[in-house]
């Protein structure tokens, strides 16, 4: 029994050491000297699906799910949410925002079935995504928020934490969902997005959410975005007008 | 004494409907030059000829920041015309064919006759994206960015957004047809050229029917001539509707708006008003899109 202890310990020890002996990665830079994240990215995840843990069901495949903080990997709703998430789960066939084709908001845009491409400057960021062609410019340089400002994709601003670019979002208006799951937010959300390039081909991805009118407490996720190595280009997915060709077209519900 | 009556009343109408066609007032000139088309096509031209940019790190013109064009208001008809319902008249933006008419072929003139007269069927009024040359014929302005190796234009309208890539690489195959097509850069001297090839000719060129078919070839041109204007052209070819290649040319004006926001214009999302012009009230059709 001790012999099995100290081997166990020994093993962990070794791990411990070789994960310390690995060489740390150096991302290519910017003549500023900050990491160079430009590529064609994409996750190979579910989260668009489920941010939480979940076995596969009709349309949506199975997932480990992508919540690290809090440790047991469930969003810490407050108890009037969860049943509004629970609603929202129950109608999400109709009712996910994805479906009806609008803006997928931040920061779902990061880990849709899309791929996206990030362009620098020394001065900004822009995240490209394909799906529906939308766009998030994130300025490095100070730039004062505007007031009362309420959209789909947030009002970010970006600085460089060491070689990780952390992205901080308010202005989200209510109406935009983490997933397909009904997992969802108030206009009091704010998102800080942490990226930081930890292999050729990886960004590791952490996004925290602050909403004190939904959660009792803030919560992360964490997931890997992939390098294309196969694109030189992403192309284009004009959702809305898709349906319209295919004689589907979405409408709002008009005011009686 | 009534008819008297009656043709006085008509004059007073008729009076009130011109002053309502009055053209929407225009600066007579932009970046020094008369905004006319083809005199501002040749001044902006002899302007940028001595004109010296200021450059990004790797060398080419810096074209960074807002922009919006100084074009004839949103581009109600590209060509010159006297104006009809909902369209007011306009100088145009062609400058060639010199006598600032599409050179469509006649089943396209008549074509493009037809869907003039059915301005529900305009595209971007579907929040279908503009494609080229006519995402810059906007109201609403855009920001330039220029990551080495791109050239990229992130705009108001639609949320929408061109990446140039500028190292002259292949089109895509010709099986891809996008709405926002495949624009492709290279820079000669201090000119951007970007060659648009896979359009998918849903679009039209204005809000006057003027249209598009998916064998569409844009060639654009973005050469500055002053440090707060560019002069931008489009060149169209299609041999299957035109006669000939078109040229048109605008002013490409820098936002120096104090305080300016760039603000989201989400365009579908909210929608409340397609419903009133296409087929599902019965009030009006749209087929444009499962026509093609």
């Amino acid at each position: 029994m001790m012999a099995l202890s100290a081997l166990i310990a020994a093993a962990f020890a070794a791990t411990l050491t070789a994960q310390q002996a690995a060489p740390a990665y150096r991302p290519p830079r910017l003549p500023n000297g900050h990491p160079d994240l430009q590529g064609i990215w994409q996750v190979r995840n579910t989260a668009n699906w489920n941010l939480q843990a979940h076995g596969g069901s009709y349309k949506t495949p199975a997932g480990l799910g992508v919540v690290v903080d809090p440790p047991e990997g469930l969003i810490p709703y407050r108890p009037e949410a969860l049943a509004i998430k629970e609603k929202n789960w129950a109608s999400r066939e109709t009712a996910d925002p994805l479906e009806k084709c609008y803006l997928a908001g931040v920061p779902r845009t990061m880990y849709l079935p899309y791929p996206l491409q990030i362009l620098q400057t020394e001065t900004e960021v822009a995240i490209l995504s394909e799906y529906v062609h939308t766009w998030r410019w994130i300025p490095l340089t100070p730039l004062a928020r505007y007031p009362g400002y309420e959209s789909w994709m947030g009002d970010p601003r970006g600085r460089w934490d060491g070689d990780t670019l952390v992205i901080e979002t308010v202005g989200h208006n209510d109406q935009t969902w983490f997933d397909h799951a009904g997992n969802f937010h108030s206009d009091a959300l704010k998102v800080t997005e942490r990226l930081r390039r930890t292999a050729a081909d990886v960004i590791t991805y952490e996004a925290t959410m602050e909403d004190a009118k939904v959660f009792t407490r803030p919560w992360t996720i964490r997931m890997p975005l992939y390098l294309h190595r196969d694109m030189d280009r992403i192309l284009e997915n004009e959702c809305y007008i898709y349906a319209e060709e295919a004689g589907k077209p979405i409408r709002g519900e008009h005011p009686k | 004494m009534i008819r008297t009556s009656l043709f006085a009343a008509l004059t007073v109408a008729a009076t009130a409907a011109l002053v309502a066609q009055e053209p929407i007032p225009q600066p007579r000139t932009s970046g020094g030059c008369p905004v006319e088309s083809r005199a501002f096509h040749d001044c902006a031209t002899a302007k940028a000829r001595t004109f010296k940019p200021t450059r990004t790190r790797d060398g080419h013109p810096d074209f960074q920041g807002y922009w919006r064009s100084r074009n004839n208001g949103i581009a109600y008809d590209v060509e010159s015309g006297p104006g009809s319902f909902a369209v007011p008249p306009t100088l145009g933006e062609i400058i060639e064919p010199a006598d600032k008419k599409i050179p469509y072929q006649p089943w396209a003139l008549a074509r493009r006759n037809e869907l003039r007269t059915k301005g529900f069927e305009d595209p971007q009024g579907h929040c279908a994206p503009s494609g080229a040359p006519r995402k810059n014929n906007t109201l609403f302005g855009w920001r330039i960015i220029q990551p080495r190796g791109y050239v990229v234009f992130l705009y108001e309208s639609m949320h929408d957004y061109r990446i140039i890539p500028t190292d002259g690489r292949q089109h895509l195959p010709k099986s891809i047809k996008m709405w926002h097509g495949d624009p492709v850069g290279r820079w000669e001297g201090d000119t951007l050229v970007v060659d648009y090839t896979n359009l998918n000719g849903k679009h039209w060129f204005d809000m006057s029917g003027n249209f598009q078919s998916e064998n569409i070839h844009v060639v654009e041109r973005y050469t500055m001539f002053t440090p707060d204007t560019i002069h931008f052209v489009a060149t169209i070819e299609d041999a299957t509707m035109y006669t000939r290649p078109w040229t048109l040319n605008f002013s490409l004006e820098r936002n120096k708006e104090p305080g300016y926001y760039q603000l989201e214009y989400a365009c579908h999302e909210g929608e409340r008003d397609l419903q009133h012009f296409t087929d599902d009230t019965g009030r009006g059709e749209s087929k444009t899109f499962r026509e093609k």
